[in-house]
């Protein structure tokens, strides 16, 4: 009996069976789960339990605030695992400066404390106690030098302590964090009422999508033409999503995937249209950018196809953008050595392949100074997520 | 006492850098080694998060200069241990240059010692000279 696959999006369910993949759009006046019937009740009938498997990244993920003792290790480190884990990072703090640091507003998923190699103790004190009375958190993990564990524990409720993720050689270690922020992720995803609904119609574990994506990766050159090192530019509704092979960084991270994954929350077409136009219009080259699309600025305000066209290829461009050398503030890739770019997520479904040729021109020539650009691989079907998906359902049968 | 060490900036030269390694640790030391490429703030990272008590910088194409202004501003920004021993060796200007001019300018960057063009042995003999010193 062949398998069912469904991706809840934020905007977009995808199913796909051995026939292939449909799309449909939500109707976000709808709970998920009764949308979802609604639109393909007739489908799952046709199947057993056991053989519909889900993900989900419609509920946006969960969000971390680091506080790390330094830039170098600490910070990179924890950020890397968190990135790495599907969850979204609000703010670091680096702790010599948490006196002048302002708590964050909004209501932090997980808070994560990290500083020192085992064998080294005071690392911590209490201008910490102070700083977290002001920060709203449901969870606080603690990941640094063995010494303070007992001390924070004294003084922080319910801190769980795990092992320090910054070995004795100063190297990374980011299993059990790992493991813990994943698990944290998943129990969010399942806890989520209207997914909850969702094990009324599948007997196998929802997990999210960007986890799915990432099993996939190693998959990817067996199913598509892609050559190494290639990313995954997965342009959705609420986020975009950037999956790289870690041979485009150079830095003191060793990482077991070989493969890395970086959200930008709020570069999404849809959803978060007005902070995606608000970092068009701060960037340098827009001005060039639009005039090299023979569109004007008034472009960023219309509603039109041609807008959302626009503003698609506007996303591809920024995200390159923040990720190059230019953008020092996240990872830097090392894009002139990029032999593949696959484009997936709703994107496909709008861009021709020539749009995403000319904007991959255009920041090639104009940021990188280079004529020759990366091969461009359009994930049309939107296939990727199941690669990993029957991944999990081989590995089970 | 536990030594961080590396080679500053661009610089890929390795080979001396291996050799500080091994040296080090046959002297006693613990050796915390971020290799060839290495930042200053790198450098000042690692000494916070390993507590260490000296750092030991090494530069064999020329550049250090550029890359070394900024210790003091450095050190007082991560309010540094104040013993922190600070030492720097290898090809320390470009071409030929005077012991003269090098030593005080390397010292008014904030390094304790400095050795240009100083055999490894001789440097580390004297290190651990000036560490009985001041304790
Ligand atoms: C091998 C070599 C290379 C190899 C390096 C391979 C590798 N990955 O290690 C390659 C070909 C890549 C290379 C490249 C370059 N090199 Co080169 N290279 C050399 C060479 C021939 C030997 C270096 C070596 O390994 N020696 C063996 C080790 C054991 O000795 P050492 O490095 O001198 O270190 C000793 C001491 O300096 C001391 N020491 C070192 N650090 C410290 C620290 C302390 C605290 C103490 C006490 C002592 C100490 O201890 C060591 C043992 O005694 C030297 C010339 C030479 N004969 O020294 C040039 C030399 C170092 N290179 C030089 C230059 C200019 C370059 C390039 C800029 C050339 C170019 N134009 O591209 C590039 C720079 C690349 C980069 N980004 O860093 C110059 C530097 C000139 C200067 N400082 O004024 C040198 C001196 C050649 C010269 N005479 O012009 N190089």
């Amino acid at each position: 009996m062949s398998k069912l696959l469904i991706d809840v999006g934020s905007t977009y369910f995808k199913v796909c069976q051995q026939s292939g993949i449909n799309q449909y759009f939500r109707d976000f006046n709808k709970d998920i789960f009764d949308d979802l019937l609604n639109k393909c009740g007739d489908i799952f009938s046709n199947y057993a339990k056991e053989d519909i498997y889900i993900c989900s990244s419609a509920n946006g993920g969960l969000s971390t605030l680091i506080i790390g003792l330094t830039n170098s290790f600490s910070l990179k480190f924890a950020k890397n695992i968190a990135f790495n884990s599907g969850i979204n990072i609000i703010d670091t703090i680096l702790y010599h400066k948490i006196d002048e640091a302002k708590a964050p507003g909004e209501l932090i998923d997980v808070v994560i404390l990290v500083g020192g190699i085992d064998g080294i103790a005071n690392v911590f004190d209490e201008k910490l106690f102070h700083f977290l009375r002001n920060v709203h958190y449901n969870n606080i993990v603690y990941v640094g030098t063995k010494q303070d564990a007992m001390f924070l524990s004294e003084n922080i409720q319910e801190l769980k302590v795990l092992g320090n993720i910054i070995t004795e050689k100063l190297h990374v270690n980011g299993g059990e964090l790992k493991e813990y922020l994943t698990n944290l992720y998943q129990a969010d995803i399942v806890g989520k009422e209207d997914i909850k609904h969702l094990y009324a119609i599948t007997a196998n574990q929802i997990y999210s999508t960007p986890y799915i994506v990432n099993r996939s990766l190693p998959l990817i050159d067996a199913n598509f033409d892609v050559v190494n090192p290639f990313i995954v530019v997965d342009i959705g509704g609420a986020t975009t999503d950037i999956h790289y092979s870690r041979d485009l960084v150079r830095d003191n991270i060793v990482s077991e995937s070989g493969f890395d994954r970086l959200v930008f929350k709020k570069l999404g077409v849809y959803k978060s249209r007005e902070t995606l136009i608000f970092a068009a219009k701060n960037n340098e080259f827009v001005y060039e950018l639009l005039a090299y699309l023979n569109v004007t600025e008034n472009i960023l305000e219309e509603e039109s196809e041609k807008a959302l066209r626009i503003l698609m290829q506007l996303s591809i461009f920024l995200v390159l953008y923040k990720v190059s050398r230019l953008h020092p503030l996240y990872v830097t890739l090392h894009l002139e050595q990029l032999k593949t770019v696959v484009l997936t997520g709703g994107i496909t479904k709008v861009l021709s392949y020539e749009e995403a040729e000319s904007i991959m021109q255009f920041f090639y020539k104009k940021v990188l100074g280079l004529h020759a650009i990366p091969n461009i691989v359009m994930d049309y079907e939107y296939a990727i997520w199941t690669l990993g998906m029957q991944n999990d359902t081989a590995s089970r049968s | 006492m536990k030594v961080v060490t590396g080679v500053v900036g661009n610089d890929i030269h390795v080979v001396a850098n291996r050799l500080i390694d091994i040296s080090l640790q046959a002297r006693g030391f613990e050796v915390f080694n971020l290799g060839v490429n290495t930042s200053l703030e790198e450098f000042i990272d690692a000494v916070v998060e390993t507590d260490a008590d000296i750092l030991l910088i090494s530069s064999l194409n020329g550049e250090a200069e550029g890359w070394c202004r900024d210790l003091q501003f450095l050190r007082s920004e991560y309010n540094l241990r104040e013993d922190v021993i600070f030492v720097i060796g290898g090809n320390l200007a470009v071409g030929e240059a005077n012991q003269d001019d090098i030593i005080p300018k390397y010292r008014s960057y904030g390094f304790d010692l400095v050795f240009h063009q100083v055999d490894l042995n001789t440097g580390l003999d004297e290190l651990e000279r000036y560490v009985k010193e001041r304790a």
